[in-house]
């Protein structure tokens, strides 16, 4: 009778088949990671090289770059789940089918090996993935940011100096621009109150679509001061808010009402579900 | 490894190229100076007043515009004429 105790169920091929995966898909993520660690020190500087030379004012030939680098990165990940479905966790599902009960002491020995093996190669797959985002940052972080103020200061200049320089289509006589505009405005002649079109230069334009930019560069500090509370302080993002806004206002000074409205949104979204 | 270094290299020259050279939609950005233009009515020669003058002619009716204007940044539903 108690002959029943003496029978083991013994797996070795298993055990061995187990360690050679592992050993296998540890090998196979430090060949990648080190690929993508020799893309990355390689790409920063060629980033950085495309963005300074980059003459757009949108920085298209740098986003196309980073599109294609981040492509790359991406593909590795897939490669990765890919090996991984095949690999690891087929082969694990078919492993569990075939053990004995897991109430049978064999059964339970060989769970908890599988459950080892498994965790091993999940946590590891955990690090690859860490190491993957701190990559796809590094590269959207590699080109620093454009030099607005500088632009924005231009403009300004170059607005002072085009200010008296028109004179009215109808009737001669000399218009000057009241404040700066960045669309197509119309402008009453002060002496014949003809409505002239006028067209504001590229450059000023452009001041337009990037004040928000600006504003967030301005006011970054107080960004990175909220990031770095711990807990996070509501009041210091609120702050943050209203100082990058009020650097909107003061940069486009006629989108006031619009961005005030904006504001509300933002400030009434911070709220719902605000687990402080 | 070195040949792995080689590949990469080779690889991101080529995207380098392919990006300096690639065409962006809609073409190249003219950098265009500001300037001032009017528009007269083309049947009375009238200049464009503000006053009830702006999307048709204040003196003879010609319609500049066939839409019906909206608030704006700098222009109010009421400067429909």
């Amino acid at each position: 009778m108690f002959n029943l105790f003496n029978k083991k169920n013994e797996n070795l091929a298993l055990i061995e088949e187990m360690r050679t995966r592992q050993e296998r898909w540890f090998v196979f993520l430090e060949k990648l990671e080190a690929r993508m660690e020799e893309m990355n020190t390689a790409a920063v500087p060629e980033l950085q090289n495309v963005f300074r030379q980059d003459t757009d004012p949108y920085k298209r030939a740098h986003i196309h770059m980073l599109s294609g680098l981040l492509g790359q990165i991406n593909q590795m990940r897939n490669k990765a789940n890919e090996v991984k479905e095949e690999n690891i966790v087929c082969f694990m599902q078919e492993a569990e089918a075939s053990l004995p009960s897991i109430i049978s002491s064999a059964g339970s020995e060989y769970r908890r090996k599988l459950y080892t093996f498994r965790m091993a190669c999940l946590d590891r797959h955990n690090v690859f993935e860490d190491k993957i985002n701190h990559a796809i940052s590094l590269l959207q972080g590699a080109a620093g940011e454009q030099d607005l103020e500088s632009a924005y200061q231009e403009e300004l200049a170059a607005f002072e100096r085009i200010r008296d320089k028109f004179s009215c289509k109808q009737c001669g006589g000399n218009i000057t621009i009241p404040r700066m505009f960045f669309i197509d405005t119309y402008i009453t002649c002060p002496f014949c109150q003809s409505q002239n079109t006028f067209s504001p230069s590229t450059g000023a334009r452009m001041v337009l679509h990037q004040a928000r930019s600006l504003a967030e560069q301005r006011t970054a500090h107080l960004l990175r001061s909220y990031e770095a509370s711990n807990p996070k302080n509501p009041d210091l993002y609120r702050h943050y808010l209203r100082c990058m806004f009020d650097e909107w206002n003061k940069i486009v000074p006629d989108m006031v009402v619009e961005n005030e409205k904006f504001y509300e949104r933002l400030i009434n979204e911070y709220t719902i579900n605000h687990h402080p | 490894m070195a040949e792995e270094k080689k590949r990469i290299q080779a690889y991101l020259e080529q995207l380098k190229n392919k990006v300096e050279t690639q065409e962006n939609y809609g073409g190249e950005i003219t950098n265009e100076e500001a300037r001032m233009d009017i528009r007269d009515c083309s049947e009375c020669g009238a200049g464009r007043a503000y006053h009830k003058g702006l999307t048709a002619c204040a003196y003879c009716g010609f319609v500049f515009m066939d839409t019906k204007l909206t608030d704006g940044v700098n222009i109010r539903k009421e400067n429909n004429s």
